[in-house]
């Protein structure tokens, strides 16, 4: 509980500097909310007699901005305290308006001048004061005008990217529209899915399975599902073919995805006979002990064609190598940029980055599904054109000082929160 | 013996078992295959099952009072279907669940971290020094915004890659391949000395060659 | 209807979780998301360990090419499964963390699991090197590019790349070995990056909009 340290100096002074002891303060409490909120007392100490000049501390409580309520802003003008010789610090009052008591929430230092209190509850109102103590005085603020924290439904520190995506995700959808209306859309061949086929086709020549590993990440994550949805299109290729396909997986959740794809692929294909559960099979939840398991496959099964398309890490290159001894040919696509390079030396083909999550779409054919390529790169097109657009504006404007160009930069500054 | 020295001994013998896998697959890497394999999903299993299932849900959850989490054991049960032939489609239910909120929060964290954060810090004044006392700092900026343009001209589905727009891919993708080899030269260190340190286990707490 | 009510589900929840967001408090959902995805995972190492068990029971049965191999894994998988449960060698007993130091459990770990992982890890040191060399083989503009980054990064971290180089005046201190190293990380190594991850984040966007919408539903199993 917060006292004052010294009652015996406190008097009356004609100045009106609002110096609250806070035991009075407490006292002050009554039974009328509004009266309780401007009592104060004018005391001073002989020994800080500049502080009878000084106006009181103004404060301005207010719910937090764009957060999900439990929090509220406390900002104050300090009217000269700090500049006090003894001035110690700041502390932070706060009293709900069914209490009599404040408590004290928080303290903050010379120079600061709000402070955000977490340990609201939503359902209650408040008030706040903010006390400079000098010396052993608090010189304690008029109360805030009532305050209760909220929840903001929309963050609206988010609107530029919210305008970003609904560019982005309506081009999505407008060419997922228009291909469904039927217009061609032009696509250009990515090397690595055109070899899929191919891949497979030299598989079943051989007579030798296929091995898909859909990485070492859980279905969690956005790679695992990016390969998952290549496993859809590919297995209806290989049950086509009537290839034999290998999956071992890191965890259980992947194993049952994978089943239920090949299961869904070979049905598509009219071959639903031809799947197995043992086609999918869980290894490890170890990295390494899948990994090993993994090269004790390509040495002995000896896979025609293997795919590694989803999340990798160390792993990639023990399996990549070791199925590159054995002669087979080799797709990878990961999001993983540390282990592109890997992939890179070690695969015949591999499918960077952004490839791997249009692979599916690529391979399904499907207008709509093409679509929605079409609708990523406007995206691209975009991002490329702000990048142009941006850097000339910042760099010509720092060179030229011309007032457009000062509002440009500013424009983009904003745009993108820039400093 | 003491169980270190037993320990140093399985854990020599496993360790050139995997090394052998070099030269070809034989006998003692199968061995040590099928040990890893059998032992490390045992203790994966045993983790999670005292981690997850005993900790987060019985101790927190249960005894806790949290009851939000029955939503995780109603999908973990659902799951469990996929053991009956009968109701096995049951098991799709926590399946797209679990698909769907990755597809929503990834679609927006990747946006925000990857594309947002990207673009914006590759908008910038080229005439400014990012590193202090960098003296080459404008030839880096202009290498910096013209590469990530070229690479992204280079991603672009929608334009077969001939001409100017062909020749902009074929710079993106030499950018895109400076990437992979700073990855690549930067790796090769750390695995060199893993390989080292699995040698001075053997020659040090197994063999006791070196002190 | 089989396929129709997992479509809905993954749909509904996609969407919630975009919208949520754009609003504050998300951490909780993910929070809460990510609590029910650690007790799902754990259910579904039942059908995982299930199927472990019977695919070498199956191979044992059959006596398939590699049999014997079958019984090693299901000893040791068998043996951690009752050691962990029961928590035996535990200092602690059955009120002990499974992985106590000194516990069976965490010392079959330390001499079985921990060797063999790190031995798994270090034969990168071997595949870098053959990777490299075809890497070195592969003669086209890519692959040179390639070599030559990763060539100079690995220069610039040992103390050869800064003898080789000492002798390049100041005025063209970019030519200095640890300095282009400097340059590449941070110029065009950064500018691949950048692009690389701007395509990602594009990329992920528009497979989960496919995913959401229901366009892309290949993941979802059959009608059976």
């Amino acid at each position: 509980m917060l006292t004052n340290q010294d009652h015996s100096f406190s008097k009356s002074h004609p100045c009106h500097i609002i110096v609250i002891i806070l035991s009075f303060v407490f006292s002050g409490f009554g039974a009328s909310a509004q009266a309780e909120d401007t009592a104060t007392v004018a005391t001073y100490s002989s020994d800080i007699s500049p502080a009878v000049d000084l106006p009181p501390i103004t404060l301005l409580a207010v719910d937090t901005d764009n957060d999900n309520g439990g929090s509220i802003t406390i900002s104050w003008d300090d009217a000269g305290y700090s500049e006090l010789p003894q001035f110690r610090g700041y502390e932070i009052l706060r009293r709900s308006i069914q209490a009599n008591a404040p408590v004290l929430v928080g303290t903050a230092p010379h120079g600061s001048s709000s402070l955000v209190d977490k340990s609201v509850s939503d359902d209650t109102t408040y008030v706040y004061y903010v006390a400079a103590t000098v010396g052993e005085e608090r010189f304690v603020s008029d109360s805030s005008s009532h305050v209760q924290s909220t929840w903001q439904i929309y963050n609206t520190t988010l609107t530029p990217l919210l305008i970003a995506l609904i560019i982005v995700g309506g081009s999505v959808i407008f060419f997922i529209e228009t291909a469904k209306r039927g217009r061609k859309l032009f696509l250009r061949k990515i090397a690595g899915l055109e070899a899929v086929n191919e891949a497979v086709g030299r598989a079943t020549e051989m007579g030798r399975p296929i091995l898909f590993v859909a990485g070492i990440a859980d279905i969690d994550d956005v790679q695992t599902i990016a390969g998952l949805t290549i496993l859809g299109r590919l297995g209806r290729t290989i049950a086509e073919y009537d290839t034999k396909i290998t999956m071992p997986t890191r965890t259980s959740l992947v194993m049952t995805a994978g089943r239920e794809t090949l299961r869904e692929a070979y049905m598509a294909a009219g071959r639903p006979d031809a799947y197995s559960d043992d086609m999918v099979f869980y290894v490890s939840d170890e990295q390494f002990g899948f990994a090993a398991a993994v090269d004790g496959i390509l040495v002995r099964d000896k896979p025609a064609a293997c795919f590694y398309l989803g999340t990798f890490h160390a792993e990639s290159l023990i399996m990549a190598e070791t199925g590159n001894l054995i002669g087979a040919i080799q797709i990878a696509g990961t999001a993983q940029p540390a282990q592109l390079p890997f992939f890179v030396a070690a695969c015949d083909y591999t499918l960077i980055g952004e490839e791997l999550f249009a692979a599916s779409a690529y391979l399904s054919e499907e207008p709509r599904q093409l679509g929605s390529l079409k609708g990523q790169d406007v995206g691209k097109a975009v991002a490329m054109m702000l990048i142009l657009a941006g850097v000339l504006i910042m760099t010509l404007a720092s060179m030229w000082e011309l007032d457009t160009m000062n509002q440009l930069q500013q424009l983009m500054r904003d745009l993108f929160s820039l400093n | 013996m003491g169980e270190s020295v037993i320990g140093a001994w399985i854990a020599a013998f496993l360790t050139l078992g995997i090394l052998t896998f070099l030269y070809k697959d034989n006998v003692i890497y199968k061995i040590s295959e099928a040990i890893f394999i059998g032992v490390s999903a045992g203790y994966w299993f045993i983790t999670l099952f005292w981690d997850n299932l005993y900790r987060k849900f019985w101790v927190v959850g249960i005894e806790g009072g949290q009851w939000e989490l029955w939503g995780g054991i109603i999908l973990g049960v659902m799951m469990l279907c996929r053991l009956s032939r009968k109701i096995g489609w049951i098991a799709r239910w926590p399946m797209s669940f679990i698909i769907g909120a990755v597809a929503g929060l990834y679609m927006m964290l990747y946006f925000t971290s990857n594309a947002m954060v990207q673009i914006r810090s590759t908008i910038s004044n080229l005439t400014e020094s990012v590193n202090v006392g960098d003296p080459y700092y404008i030839i880096g900026n202009i290498v910096v915004a013209a590469g990530t343009f070229s690479g992204l001209v280079y991603f672009y589905f929608s334009k077969e890659h001939k001409g100017v727009f062909g020749a902009t891919a074929k710079v993106g993708i030499w950018f895109i391949m400076v990437t992979f080899g700073a990855a690549f030269g930067y790796t090769v260190m750390s695995r060199m000395s893993l390989l080292i340190g699995r040698i001075d286990f053997l020659l040090s707490d197994w063999l006791k060659l070196i002190s | 209807m089989k396929r129709q009510i997992p479509m809905m589900i993954l749909s509904t929840i996609g969407t919630i979780f975009v919208l949520a967001y754009f609003s504050p408090g998300l951490e909780e959902l993910e929070k809460g998301g990510s609590i029910f995805f650690d007790v799902v995972a754990c259910f579904a190492f039942f059908l995982g360990g299930s199927n472990l068990v019977r695919v070498h029971i199956q191979k044992i049965a059959r006596h398939n090419p590699g049999w014997g191999y079958s019984i090693v894994t299901l000893f040791g998988f068998g043996l951690m499964l009752f050691i962990g449960l029961f928590k035996l060698g535990n200092p602690l007993g059955i009120a002990g963390a499974p992985t106590e130091p000194g516990s069976w459990f965490q010392i079959i770990f330390q001499y079985c699991v921990a060797p063999l992982s790190a031995t798994m890890y270090s034969l990168l040191a071997f595949f870098v090197a053959s990777a490299s060399y075809r890497a070195f083989r592969a003669k086209n503009t890519e692959a040179t590019i390639l070599l030559v980054a990763a060539f100079i990064i690995l220069l610039g971290r040992t103390q050869l790349g800064l003898v080789m180089t000492s002798w390049v005046p100041d005025w063209l201190s970019i030519a200095q070995i640890p300095n282009l190293a400097v340059f590449i990380m941070t110029s065009p190594n950064l500018a691949g990056q950048r692009a690389i991850m701007i395509g990602i984040a594009l990329g992920v966007v528009s497979m989960s909009l496919r995913l959401i919408l229901g366009i892309e539903r290949s993941y979802l199993g059959s009608d059976s």
